[in-house]
């Protein structure tokens, strides 16, 4: 049976595209199925450094499009977690080096080799993304929740539904007390905006920065609330659809519920 | 042979269940009740309990004359009721009527663009004619219209009503907060205030856009009834 091709994309940088594309792959491993992480921002390579593995690059994805390697020469095996393979972006290249043809030819060949392959897409809606996009058979806008994210993920929306994708949601960075106070969005309020199929949702956890820089997958920490998150993503991704959505809270609103509900004020 | 253009003083005319007199008020009273005396003797028992309408075209005035005549009428012939003729609708109304009544809209082409679904960022809808969108505007997407802009939903992005300069045309949204509003020339920004979600719409009144509860100002109450646009 043929994998799929997810691409993750949010419009807008820094909202945890990187992350989420990692974190969603190694959690994909760790359920033993076989996964390929693609970074395709080409000229700003980051996915290595995140995932730990920037001192055993050989060959990019550039090099894989133009035919100078194969597949199996350019991806990086993981030695924590098992299947996990990652193809690194050129850094010394720009993103007109890749041609549309070229990406869905890899993308449709990768999807022989694994069953999952991730995409990690850059920031913006210009040939970089589109390249992204092209050989995607699914996509997952991560979003956080700020107005100027909302409304970049809803144009990457409407693009990715002119293109016969589906996208579903991650609302990443949810600060529970802040939202209680009313300073940050909820994510009701995103989602009453993007309307779309919710996949998850990642509260703010400073494990990330962490491990981003010390390269160690956050699925990996126990600890990490985002980690746990993404992995209950991973699980829906991998067709446990059913799985309920756990809304971020902190101590404090959990306290103020049960008080509620046992009627004090 | 009848000469249609020296009209008698005085002609009669059966109608309905009585008789219209149409006469001439130029014509001295005699000569005009000696033609009535003429024309209803030929009527004989017919005339009793009739009702007569007595006609004097668009002559104006001549009242007292009229008074006389339906006095005389009643006294001589023992005509039950004598009347002028009923007032003539103004013509736009008559019009106006006859349409409602063919159904006009029936064979209607419209002027709507009707759509669904949700307009999103970076999306913009152009039309000449009014838009109806069934669903939300996000923000910063761009509608522009020739007429009215009518959103069943969320309204967040950027209007254009009544493009390029009709301003009286409206934009109502089930919960209004655009972030520019514009009908015709006019324009205003969004107004960050606290969401009221309620039916609003916006019109132009003296050179400035106003919003306006549309439950308690309904701009359509005033029709009398329904006009296919």
């Amino acid at each position: 049976m043929e994998g799929k091709v997810i691409v993750v994309t949010s419009g807008k940088g820094g909202v945890g595209k990187t992350t989420a594309t990692s974190s969603i792959g190694a959690a994909l491993a760790l359920e033993g199925k076989r996964v390929a992480i693609v970074d395709m921002d080409i000229g700003l390579r980051n996915l290595d450094v995140v995932m730990g593995l920037e001192n055993r690059i050989v060959f990019n994805i550039v090099d894989v499009v133009l035919g100078k390697c194969k597949i199996s020469q350019a991806a990086i095996r993981d030695r924590r977690i098992e299947n996990l393979f990652l193809i690194p972006a050129s850094q010394s290249d720009n993103k007109d080096v890749l041609s549309s043809a070229g990406v869905e030819r890899v993308a449709n060949e990768l999807r022989k080799e694994f069953d999952y392959v991730i995409m990690d897409s850059p920031a913006g809606i210009e040939r970089g993304f589109q390249n992204a996009v092209v050989g995607a058979n699914e996509a997952i806008v991560i979003c956080t929740p700020d107005v100027s994210s909302v409304r970049d993920a809803d144009r990457v929306i409407g693009i990715l539904y002119s293109r016969s994708l589906t996208p579903k949601l991650v609302v990443n960075r949810i600060e529970p007390a802040r939202v209680e106070r009313g300073e940050m969005l909820s994510y009701e309020d995103v989602l009453e905006v993007l309307s779309i199929e919710l996949l998850g949702l990642v509260p703010m956890d400073e494990h990330v920065l962490i491990s981003s820089n010390t390269g160690t997958p956050l699925v990996l920490q126990n600890d990490s609330k985002a980690g746990h998150a993404f992995k209950r993503i991973a699980r829906r991704l991998n067709g446990e659809a059913d799985l309920p959505i756990e809304v971020p809270t902190h101590k404090n609103s959990m306290w103020k519920k049960i008080s509620k509900t046992l009627g004090f004020k | 042979m009848i000469n249609f253009d020296s009209a008698a003083p005085v002609r009669l005319k059966g109608v309905g269940d009585g008789f219209w007199i149409t006469l001439d008020p130029s014509h001295s009273e005699e000569v005009l009740k000696s033609e009535i005396d003429k024309l209803f003797g030929n009527l004989k028992h017919l005339a009793i309990n009739a009702s007569v309408v007595i006609d004097v075209g668009d002559a104006k005035g001549h009242d007292d004359l009229l008074e006389r005549l339906k006095s005389y009428l009643i006294n001589t012939f023992e005509i039950s009721k004598v009347s002028r003729p009923p007032e003539k609708r103004s013509i736009p109304t008559e019009r106006i009527r006859q349409r409602d009544l063919s159904k006009g809209w029936n064979h209607h082409r419209s002027d709507v663009l009707m759509l669904r679904g949700i307009v999103r960022s970076g999306q913009k809808i152009e039309s000449r004619k009014h838009i109806i969108i069934m669903g939300d505007v996000n923000p910063g997407s761009e509608i522009s219209a020739g007429g009215d802009i009518i959103v069943l939903g969320r309204l967040a992005g950027k209007v254009h009503a009544g493009f390029p300069e009709d301003e009286s045309s409206i934009i109502f949204a089930l919960e209004f907060r655009p972030t520019l509003v514009r009908i015709g020339k006019t324009t205003a920004s969004g107004i960050d205030e606290e969401v009221r979600i309620k039916p609003e719409y916006a019109c132009v009144e003296n050179n400035a856009i106003i919003v306006k509860d549309y439950m308690k100002t309904n701009p359509f109450r005033k029709m009398p009834w329904p006009e296919a646009i």
